[in-house]
């Protein structure tokens, strides 16, 4: 089948045009190939395809490809050496847990079988993340990059890669082209891992058995999915032009938890909506409700109850309870969302809409029986994957040294904070209140200048907190010491959390485009644990698991140093 | 209707109420999208508006319970392919717009094996996009397009399936000869783009957008494992949208000019399945006569139709008009014989 249809637009030498288009679409299936991998379990039969989309050898497969640990491997074992050295080894290469996989074979279209550690996985969804291991000092790997799935629309042309079936024993893959056929599809788990695939690009593009992992490519020869799944009719567990692929934009929210060798876990609301479309004389009865929640959920501790009418999420219109499942079953649990929603009244009519911001609860998939979801790779896989996002973040230099934000003091009045280094200068309407780090405070107002008094001092130091974000919001490289531990959804987008060398606490986070994205501290005057979420402008901060509403919502800028703000004499 | 779409504790129901009155629910699933941008992306979302999803009598949940239709008139009328899902009072359109629709059923039409659905144009909130057959020159290897809902994968304002393929010829249903439950026998366009349960009733477009057909069931032959993906002619269903939709009094087919005859009798007893096709005597004056066929031969092929039961020659027979040339092939003990003879009129007993 045609995979690119530029040559449809009327040519003047239809043939000429058509052989233009083909030689375009020979290269950029070429140039995809070395990318797309066959992956094989040591023990078993069969197998999938992956994709490498990294170039230090991190492949995207389906977790169903690669299944559960082993019951029968260990740790890895350390070379020969002293107790002391042997211990050393330990703590860099043996990842905690109780279960272990053997590595994997995988593939690669050069006909080389190598070596690949199995680091996270996502049976919600069905995703894995493998690392190839090198022949040699310094190896990189042919690669693919991950493409906006949300720029998919109905009719694109997509081209699927693998090796279905297993037909290729010198691992070069089988190419079948096809057309999106629709977007958003949600199709419910199957088997007690679930594997929901909450928001697949349905394809025409045959996709077989032993296709599972493999890469859907845009015609840009970005990865925008990966095939894992088919609808059958009568025809056996073969193609019949209905394949679905995890979005390539679902797959990024979970990569930061994949990379660090996570078992990831996928939120839920804990409500049952249900869908009423009947009724349109009568407005109440139409849209999308909760039909049960749990007593102890997040959402009704949010103030969602029973009846309620579910308006938006996330800035999104709801407009059915299917598109609610996807919006949700795409995020992972812990993901901060705003849900709006008209609560019901006694009366049977609803309220004025009323948003709340709650946390994502952790979706049970039935897969804690087995011990597989304390998973987290070794610190050196970690180290690996942290020097690899790093080198794929563009250079930064930051000219702004200072910080700019709005924040609300106790009493509701709100000051513009600015904050550079260890100073913080807080201003209201001619009264500026600036604290030099420990060397003292000052307010100045109408009448001059004078040292702060203790109420003064102490509201300070409530918002000298802000440090912490200064130097996250400011920081153009990760700081030293920094490993990769997870992921974490921050205002809308995935974020990387790094942990920092010291207390085991303090997490500094990372979007993918290596902008900050905030950090994780332990306040030193509350003994709070707080982090900072922040996104662009936007600023979010949870203290101990709780929304502190004085500073979210604040907006948050970067702006030059400028040293008189902060002096005494103006 | 009552759909568990998620597992554990995020249990997410469709429910639909009883009275089903229309409603605007919007006019698309809410997720933000680009603007179509190559010409096959055009088509396909110019098209989506004018094909409708159905519901209807059967068994919860399960994929038959779905078909699909394409919008032929401004007035509420929707073409679909007849099965048995379509009952009275309990059959269902949801719109491009995720409305649902109580529909009425118009009469099928039997040679086709379509029906014309009706909904109330009072109920509407938009204006329907309906599309009308016109005469296409379709030729083999030309692109086409064909959507419907297959495996009921959309709900509601969810977009149905698009597929994307060629025609890859044009054939006659006869030539289906054993495949299941066709009903029709006529003409078909059979394309590579992709048909499953729920498609049927679907359109099948040209490129440019133009109706090229109405998806069919899969053309299934249980003995050679073969599904082939088709579609009715649209052209060819004009006389029937005509009849229904403008009152057009169809033009009556010449009377049949009686059964065409063979003349040979068959050792065929009576039993669940038919045997193969021997001849038991060969009546004098016949056309088997004039191919002096004896008792002991077995009846292979008439044409092109192989023949393996006395079933089989007596359905395939009936295609046949009297006076036509057949081409008969039988077999006696080890040789393979032919000839071809003008069939006669059935004498009257």
């Amino acid at each position: 089948m045609l995979a690119s249809f530029a040559f449809l637009l009327l040519p003047q030498d239809p043939l000429a045009t058509v052989r233009a288009a083909e030689t375009q679409r020979v290269a950029l299936m070429a140039s995809c190939a070395p990318a797309v991998c066959s992956v094989m379990s040591m023990d078993a039969p069969g197998g999938g395809s992956g994709v490498v989309f990294a170039p230090a050898g991190f492949v995207l497969t389906n977790y169903h490809v690669v299944g559960e640990p082993d019951k029968e491997w260990g740790p890895p074992k350390p070379p020969a050496g002293t107790d002391a050295e042997q211990a050393a080894w330990r703590a860099e290469h043996v990842p905690p847990g109780k279960r272990h996989y053997r590595n994997k074979k995988v593939g690669l279209p050069d006909g080389e079988l190598y070596e690949a550690i199995v680091l996270g996985i996502d049976p919600g969804s069905d995703l894995a993340v493998l690392r190839l291991l090198p022949k040699r000092a310094g190896q990189t790997f042919a690669h693919r990059p991950l493409g906006d799935s949300d720029r998919l629309l109905v009719g694109e042309a997509v081209f699927a890669m693998g090796n279905p079936f297993s037909l290729a024993t010198d691992f070069t893959p089988t190419v079948t082209a096809g057309i999106v056929s629709a977007t958003h599809r949600y199709q419910p788990g199957s088997g007690d891992r679930m594997l929901v695939y909450p928001d697949c690009i349905q394809v025409d593009a045959p996709v077989n058995p032993g296709n599972s992992g493999g890469p859907l490519f845009n015609q840009r020869g970005e990865v925008v999915g990966i095939n894992g799944r088919i609808s059958i009719g009568d025809r056996g567990r073969v193609n019949v032009g209905v394949g679905f692929a995890i979005a390539s934009n679902q797959i990024r929210n979970f990569l930061a938890d994949l990379l660090a060798g996570r078992h990831t876990e996928h939120g839920t609301l804990d409500i049952s909506a249900w869908f009423m479309t009947g009724g349109s004389a009568d407005e109440r009865k139409r849209g999308v409700f909760v039909q049960s929640l749990f007593g102890d959920s997040l959402a009704a501790k949010a103030g969602i109850a029973l009846g309620d009418e579910l308006l938006r999420f996330d800035g999104i219109e709801i407009r059915s309870a299917n598109q609610l499942a996807t919006l949700v079953g795409v995020l992972p649990a812990g993901a901060w969302v705003e849900v709006g929603y008209r609560p019901r009244t006694e009366s049977g009519g609803f309220g004025d809409e009323r948003a709340v911001v709650l946390p994502l609860s952790r979706l049970d998939t039935g897969s804690s029986r087995d011990g597989v979801d304390a998973r987290l790779a070794s610190r050196a896989e970690r180290r690996l994957a942290t020097a690899a996002i790093a080198a794929s973040w563009p250079a930064r230099s930051n000219s702004e040294a200072a910080v700019r934000w709005q924040c609300r003091a106790p009493d509701g009045m709100t000051f513009v904070a600015i904050a550079a280094g260890d100073q913080l200068r807080l201003e209201r309407s001619g009264l500026v209140l600036v604290r030099d780090g420990d060397r003292g405070s000052f307010v100045r107002d109408k009448s001059g200048v004078r040292d702060a008094n203790a109420d003064e001092a102490e509201l300070l130091r409530r918002f000298a907190r802000a440090q912490p974000l200064l130097r996250a919001a400011d920081a153009t490289h990760l700081p030293e010491g920094a490993l990769l531990t997870g992921g974490i959804h921050v205002l809308g987008a995935p974020a990387f959390r790094f942990e920092l060398p010291g207390d085991g606490e303090a997490e500094t986070w990372w979007f993918a485009d290596g902008t900050p994205a905030g950090c994780v501290f332990r306040d030193p005057v509350r003994r709070a644990k707080v982090e900072w979420h922040l996104r662009g402008e936007r600023v979010r901060v949870v203290i101990d698991g709780k929304l502190e509403p004085g500073w979210s919502g604040s907006m948050v800028a970067a702006v030059p140093f400028d040293p008189t703000l902060f002096a005494r004499q103006p | 209707m009552t759909r568990v779409l998620a597992g554990h504790r995020l249990a997410i129901v469709v429910v639909c109420t009883a009275a089903i009155p229309a409603q605007d629910f919007g006019k698309a699933y809410a997720f933000a999208e680009r603007a179509p941008a190559s010409r096959l992306e055009r088509t396909i979302d110019g098209l989506l508006p004018s094909i409708v999803k159905i519901h209807g009598a059967s068994g919860l949940s399960t994929i038959d319970a779905a078909a699909s239709g394409v919008i032929v008139s401004k007035d509420g009328h929707i073409l679909t392919i007849d099965q048995i899902l379509l009952q009275p009072e309990r059959t269902r359109v949801v719109l491009f717009d995720g409305s649902v629709h109580q529909a009425e059923l118009l009469p099928a039409d039997e040679r086709f094996g379509v029906r014309l659905l009706k909904i109330d144009p009072k109920a509407l909130t938009s204006e329907l996009r309906p599309l009308w057959p016109a005469p296409v020159d379709i030729q083999s290897g030309q692109f086409a397009i064909s959507l419907g809902n297959c495996f009921r994968l959309a709900e509601f304002s969810e977009k149905v399936s698009a597929t994307f393929g060629v025609v890859v010829g044009r054939a006659n249903t006869a030539l289906r000869y054993r495949m299941a439950e066709v009903k029709y026998d006529g003409d078909v366009i059979l394309t590579d783009a992709c048909n499953n349960p729920g498609h049927y009733g679907g359109g099948l477009f040209a490129l440019d957008g133009r109706w090229l057909g109405l998806n069919l069931r899969l053309l299934d032959s249980k003995e050679t494992n073969t599904m082939l993906s088709a579609a009715i002619p649209a052209i060819d269903l004009l006389p029937y949208l005509d009849e229904q939709l403008h009152g057009k009094r169809r033009a009556e087919a010449p009377a049949p000019a009686g059964k065409p005859w063979f003349g040979a009798m068959l050792f065929d007893q009576a039993g669940r399945q038919s045997p193969p096709a021997y001849v038991e005597r060969v009546l004098p004056n016949s056309p088997a006569a004039q191919l002096a066929l004896r008792a002991d031969d077995m009846i292979v092929r008439l044409d092109d139709f192989s023949i393996r039961t006395c079933r089989e020659f007596r359905e395939i027979l009936a295609k046949f008009q009297p006076g036509q040339k057949v081409k008969v092939t039988w077999k006696r003990g080890t040789q393979v014989l032919t000839g071809e003879v003008e069939l006669a009129t059935e004498p009257a007993k």
